[in-house]
């Protein structure tokens, strides 16, 4: 509140050259203190949590926390970049291929953390830019109230019977759906015709994942395509929906996390990286109620633990590279 | 703008400003580069960005998306939505300013509530409760079942629906710009127009319209810009008609993340700007020609009496009250109150328990209320002064420097707020590159960038009362002998207020429950409510976010009512003194 006020002071004074400018601290290895800025898109309980547990064992760190979506993180990040200075020390957000984008600009600093080597190495980028932190998949939600007996598979959404009751989020608005389009498309049993056929059974295109849920949870669709956790989360609050993994497989996100090049901190950043990859920092995410990315932790009530899905993948490398294409073509199979 | 002025205007004006300062040219002298530093730097930046390519100065994201067929339909979306929009938002806007501001018309005071009401509703709420009121098993059908025939459902989601929300979203815009000129119309005009044989709709055309002219061209002008630069409704509606429209297509460029995901939106945040500037160009034309009155003082008397017509216009108006205003809030008030979304709205699924979160376990909500009652208190109050000198100063003594700024102050209100925030970044991060004095990462870059935003609000407000007062009121002034403070305290601020703070209040709101901008420039102890209701939307907390909301219009509801109240005791006492 202090800095508020202080702002609040500078302001009515005019005087816009008193700020004082933020220096970062250099730190001597070892000696873990001063300030770190992590960006993130988890929801801000959780990023709250993690600060608050990660300070129990680093007191002397004073982490800022900036949230917002995944797409306005990156907006930021860039948009600093382009300033010329990245304030940004940590970040965490939805999807590996936003880290591919990032590390392809030569924006992230090297870091092979030892708590890695617990994780399934194809979460884990070769080159320790980024590391997944936790598993987030897209499954089915349905609306419990609408529907009695529930679907075993991804063509449901394609389903005659389901015609016109179908939601979806855009590919062009939300990472994570991006994402899923890059994978699905990938696929063998999916490719473009599954999207062609969701489009030909008349489904509902919004804007992002928590939209999808409202839809769904509100009754005006009953399937939609949704990131697991919040189904859950909604589920166990007595909302109308249930989450159901299709026999097919899942796409998967692992919200990783990763060190810009240029942090004033990086003896903190390395410790905060090492904490949240740590197995009490994957037990804390899982009590949240995120599916852990750790080998050995178990996963929350309702969701199913990484050995227990079947994932569906598809080369990062090449996501990032088609990236822009597959949303050309998404947006021209979607057009009027 | 030119406008018939005497010729003493000269001596007035230069001595106008002189007593609140210093001279007149140092001010010009701190002005303008203020107004660069602050106006267009940031424009400047974001305008570099779009002709460099490879860092080097090039026209190559021009040709790019100038050749490219979908930004085309994307402008002809853009054009038709926000022409459609305006034109719902001044007709509705003008209407109901006539009714309220020359009718006998009953319990205008309530009135007024429900008409700011759609301005202060989030554009997310407002959205979601008409598509469910127009859905298929939604209220709109179960109304009109009744009728013999059948009447298809309506479906937003597609250029008419975007346009009609748009359009019921920013009208109060345009009535709240439109009613005070509108009662300083003396009566008499009309009734020597009616007298000497016009009927009351040529007197409407002839006299009505071109006299209140300045205040429905600034309101229509405010309405523009906001619809062109609106995300939230085109997004929801837009998305699953596949209709873009400039600001949400800008969005999906800036997600692009590429290495020329800024260069395309750079792009494209510059044809938004000239689009903008056409609507500038529009304003100019429409009061080039128009004329001022003599100065009179709000006249709130009735001067048509509706006699039996009046219960049915009376009943027609409460009607779209309530569905545009009333509706949404229910909604959305009834969404706070389950235990979890999508539940029925039945007694045992009902709790305060989202309040109970909102208001005592979290932090949060609490922080980020005052955070923004400080943010918009403070920003109305520079507004109000900055804005009224200036447009005290554009009106007195008109010049392409002043046109120029004025156009340039609003500037930034147009851009998408994604943009508008990046640009922000862009040019305050390093004010002088290599030098970061720690403004951006604090408070400070939240005030500047509402002030940024938000002043034309303010200039247009004021510049509409100062156009009300004529030049010869100060001349009276003058001559008596009264200048400088006493010319100000006991003429101009009296005369000018009403206007001012319709503009202020405005600004007010529109500061108090900003998201867009705020989204991106936050930073640790500085959330916005806007960024609360965000942030508990991504997480999937609909329940937490409107219950915030309901408790944020409520307060803005009991805000009004207290400010009614004041004024009535106000009047009352100083109906007693004299």
């Amino acid at each position: 509140m202090s800095k508020f006020k202080l702002g609040v002071a500078a302001l009515l004074s005019i005087t816009l050259f008193t700020g004082c400018a933020a220096q970062g601290e250099t730190t001597n290895s070892g000696d873990v203190s001063g300030d770190l800025s992590f960006y993130t898109s988890q929801p801000d309980v959780d990023a709250e949590q993690l600060v608050s547990a990660f300070n129990e064992k680093y007191p002397d760190v004073n982490v800022n926390i900036f949230r917002s979506g995944t797409e306005e993180v990156i907006s930021k990040v860039m948009a600093e970049q382009e300033a010329g200075d990245v304030q940004a020390d940590v970040l965490l957000v939805a999807d590996a291929v936003t880290f591919e984008s990032l590390k392809e600009q030569e924006m992230l600093l090297s870091y092979k953390s030892e708590e890695a080597n617990e994780i399934p190495e194809e979460f884990v980028d070769p080159d320790g830019t980024y590391t997944g932190t936790k598993v987030m998949s897209t499954a089915l939600v349905v609306n419990s109230e609408k529907v009695s007996e529930m679907p075993t598979s991804w063509k449901v959404l394609s389903d005659p019977s389901s015609s016109g009751s179908t939601i979806m989020p855009s590919p062009l608005y939300s990472g994570a759906a991006a994402y899923n389009l890059g994978v699905l498309t990938r696929n063998d049993d999916f490719g473009w015709d599954f999207y062609e056929s969701l489009k030909s059974n008349d489904i509902t295109v919004t804007e992002g994942n928590g939209a999808v849920l409202k839809a769904v949870a509100a009754g005006e669709e009953s399937y939609g395509m949704v990131v697991d956790f919040i189904v859950a989360r909604a589920e166990a609050e007595g909302s109308p929906v249930k989450l159901v993994y299709p026999e097919e497989g899942v796409p998967v996100i692992t919200e990783p996390i990763g060190i810009m090049k240029n942090t004033k901190n990086e003896a903190a950043a390395k410790a905060f990286v090492d904490f949240v990859l740590s197995e009490e920092g994957q037990k804390l995410a899982a009590e949240i109620g995120y599916t852990p990315i750790r080998k050995g932790v178990e996963a929350p009530e309702g969701l199913k633990t990484i050995e227990e899905m079947d994932v569906l993948n598809a080369d990062i490398k090449e996501l990032y590279q088609a990236r822009e294409d597959d949303k050309a073509q998404f947006s021209e199979l979607f057009g009027e | 703008m030119k406008v018939n002025i005497s010729s003493n205007r000269e001596i007035v004006s230069s001595k106008a400003l002189s007593p609140l300062f210093i001279p007149k040219k140092f001010l010009i002298w701190i002005g303008i580069p203020l107004i660069f530093v602050f106006f267009l730097l940031p424009i400047y930046r974001l305008v570099a960005i779009s002709f460099k390519s490879d860092g080097a100065f090039s026209l190559s994201n021009y040709t790019t998306i100038l050749q490219d067929p979908t930004t085309w339909s994307v402008i002809q979306n853009t054009l038709l939505v926000v022409i459609g929009s305006t034109a719902i938002s001044v007709i509705l806007g003008v209407s109901l300013a006539w009714l309220v501001a020359y009718t006998d018309l009953r319990a205008k005071k309530l009135m007024q509530i429900f008409i700011i009401l759609p301005f202060v509703i989030p554009s997310y709420i407002s959205t979601l409760a008409w598509t469910q009121f127009f859905g298929a098993s939604g209220l709109f059908q179960k109304m009109v079942s009744f009728l013999p025939f059948t009447v298809p459902s309506i479906n937003l989601y597609s250029l008419t629906g975007i346009i009609f929300v748009l359009g019921l979203s920013h009208y109060p815009l345009v009535y709240l710009m439109s009613l005070s000129v509108l009662r300083k119309i003396p009566r008499e005009l009309e009734q020597a127009s009616r007298v000497s044989g016009a009927s009351r709709w040529k007197t409407f055309l002839k006299v009505t319209i071109p006299l209140s002219l300045p205040g429905i061209a600034s309101g229509g002008f405010l309405a523009f810009l906001a619809n062109l630069d609106n995300f939230g409704i085109p997004a929801f509606l837009g998305i699953p008609a596949n209709i873009s429209v400039l600001s949400t297509y800008i969005y999906q460029q800036v997600v692009g993340f590429g290495p020329s995901a800024f260069a395309k939106a750079a792009t494209l945040s510059v044809i938004l700007g000239v689009i903008a500037l056409l609507g500038t160009f529009i304003q100019w034309v429409l009061l080039r020609k128009s004329k001022r009155i003599e100065t009179t003082t709000e006249d709130k008397q009735p001067r048509y009496i509706l006699g039996k017509k009046k219960i049915w216009i009376e009943a027609l108006l409460w009607c779209f009250f309530l569905l545009t205003g009333i509706v949404p809030l229910i909604s959305m008030a009834m969404t706070s109150l389950l235990t979890a979304y999508g539940l029925d709205f039945t007694l045992k699924n009902i709790s305060f328990e989202n309040y109970q979160f909102v208001l005592d376990t979290s932090p949060k909500a609490k922080e980020a209320f005052f955070n923004s009652l400080t943010l918009a208190s403070i920003t109305t109050a520079i507004g109000i002064v900055i804005g009224t000198a200036f447009a005290y100063y554009r009106i007195r003594k008109p010049n392409q420097l002043n046109k120029w700024t004025e156009i340039s102050i609003g500037l930034p209100y147009a851009l998408p707020g994604t943009v508008m925030a990046l640009s922000m970044i862009f040019a305050w991060m390093e004010p002088i590159p290599g030098w970061n004095p720690g403004i951006y990462g604090s408070i400070m870059i939240l005030f500047i960038a509402y002030i940024t935003r938000f002043l034309i609000l303010q200039v247009r407000g004021s510049i509409t009362a100062v156009m009300q007062v004529d030049i010869s009121m100060e001349e009276a002034a003058q001559v008596s002998g009264s200048n400088g403070w006493a010319k100000w305290r006991k003429i101009l601020i009296p005369l000018l207020l009403p206007g001012v703070l319709s503009g202020a209040f405005l600004v007010f709101l529109t500061a108090l429950t900003e998201l867009t901008v705020s989204s991106l420039l936050w930073s640790s102890n500085s959330e916005t409510i806007g960024v609360v209701i965000f942030s508990y939307e991504q997480a999937g907390y609909s329940t937490y976010s409107t219950a915030f909301s309901s408790l944020i219009v409520g307060l803005i509801i009991l805000g009004f009512v207290v400010l009614y109240g004041l004024e009535a005791i106000w009047n009352r006492k100083v109906g007693k003194a004299s």
